[in-house]
């Protein structure tokens, strides 16, 4: 195994981390709320990407479907990178190594990108295509965009359970072939 | 037949085999599977928020549902299909989890909830051809609702971690005769 930055062994070894790996609730707790908060980030902005595309909520100003949804969606990352850093702390040097989760870290921030060119360009003249129909062609793209990026994600995030070289979801203690000699 | 037996004949057949001997298949089931969880819990979330009149309340009810509706039910047969397939892939590890058992139940419950609720819907609008009326018991149930998804997508999780999580009361540790 590689050495990895040293920072990256401090947080393996911090309290975060210690107590991620000596209690067998936390890995499933986390896990699970990993999930719905990454469900919950995928959802709501898919919803604000179908409006910019001008698939959904045509009827509606854009304004309108991304306001009600953003404090949502930013509440849902919040939570899912702090489980994500729980995560991350459980086994730091394996993830950091991953190159699911590599890629993964990237694909978020190319995603953030994305939604900062959008807030502070585009966004910025929404009053003059509020109820345009179609959206201006820099709000689909950055909303087809926002969407390949987010779906690269969740599947990158899915893989990393794949590749990553040990299993926290199948206990290697349990025996399913019950009962057999 | 016992439901491990089931699951042992499932696992032994051809299919299962297929699915378990290409390697790519159940991860890529798997995201159609988290991505389609997505789609379905946002619409429902929606749903709800709109009852509770917290979101959309600029539409009628019915506008809600009828948006929503599409996603909602394609999203459900998109989880049935790919859900079976990796049923399929590892049935000893999903039947034998009670996590599983017990996300099956209020699943069943949260379809036909939806779909009851999706009919009063449009059942209130035909006859009255207004608006329905959200009532007390409309927002608890909406309450109870979200509750119930968000219950289905923390059992689906922790399908992986059984023994940890219900110790005694999970089928495969009970199997073994309690031995965690």
């Amino acid at each position: 195994m590689r050495t990895p930055p040293s920072f990256i062994h401090a947080i393996e070894f911090s309290a975060f981390g210690e107590w991620m790996r000596s209690n067998v609730l936390a890995m499933p707790w986390v896990n699970a709320a990993h999930v719905l908060c990454v469900i919950l980030v995928f959802g709501t902005i898919l919803v604000v990407d179908l409006r910019l595309l001008g698939l959904l909520d045509r009827h509606r100003s854009v304004t309108r479907t991304a306001d009600e949804l953003l404090h949502l969606t930013w509440a849902a990352f919040a939570g899912a990178a702090i489980s994500g850093a729980l995560f991350f702390s459980a086994n730091a040097t394996t993830y950091w190594f991953n190159t699911a989760f590599r890629f993964k870290m990237l694909a978020i921030v190319l995603a953030g990108l994305n939604m900062a060119v959008f807030q502070f360009v585009t966004y910025r003249g929404v009053a003059r295509w509020d109820r345009n129909e179609p959206p201006p062609r820099a709000a689909q793209l950055a909303a087809g965009l926002s969407i390949l990026l987010w779906v690269t994600v969740l599947v990158l995030g899915r893989l990393i359970g794949f590749t990553k070289g040990f299993d926290v979801a199948v206990p290697d203690n349990i025996d399913f072939d019950f009962g057999a000699p | 037949m016992s439901l491990l037996e089931i699951a042992k004949a499932i696992d032994s057949t051809s299919l299962s085999t297929s699915i378990k001997t290409i390697s790519w298949i159940v991860p890529l089931v798997q995201c159609f599977h988290i991505l389609m969880v997505g789609v379905v819990f946002v619409s429902i979330l929606m749903l709800s928020l709109r009852v509770l009149g917290r979101a959309r309340t600029d539409e009628p009810l019915a506008m809600t549902w009828s948006r929503f509706a599409p996603f909602l039910w394609g999203g459900i047969v998109v989880l049935i299909i790919t859900g079976v397939l990796l049923v399929i892939s590892e049935p000893v590890r999903e039947l034998m989890a009670l996590s599983f058992r017990l996300k099956m139940l209020l699943l069943a419950i949260g379809i036909v909830s939806a779909a009851v609720f999706g009919r009063r819907v449009r059942a209130e609008v035909a006859v009255a051809g207004s608006e329905p009326l959200v009532s007390g018991g409309m927002r608890m149930a909406s309450v109870a609702t979200l509750v119930l998804w968000v219950a289905i997508i923390i059992l689906g999780r922790t399908i992986a971690y059984d023994d940890s999580v219900w110790g005694s009361w999970s089928p495969a540790v009970l199997q073994r005769g309690g031995a965690l």
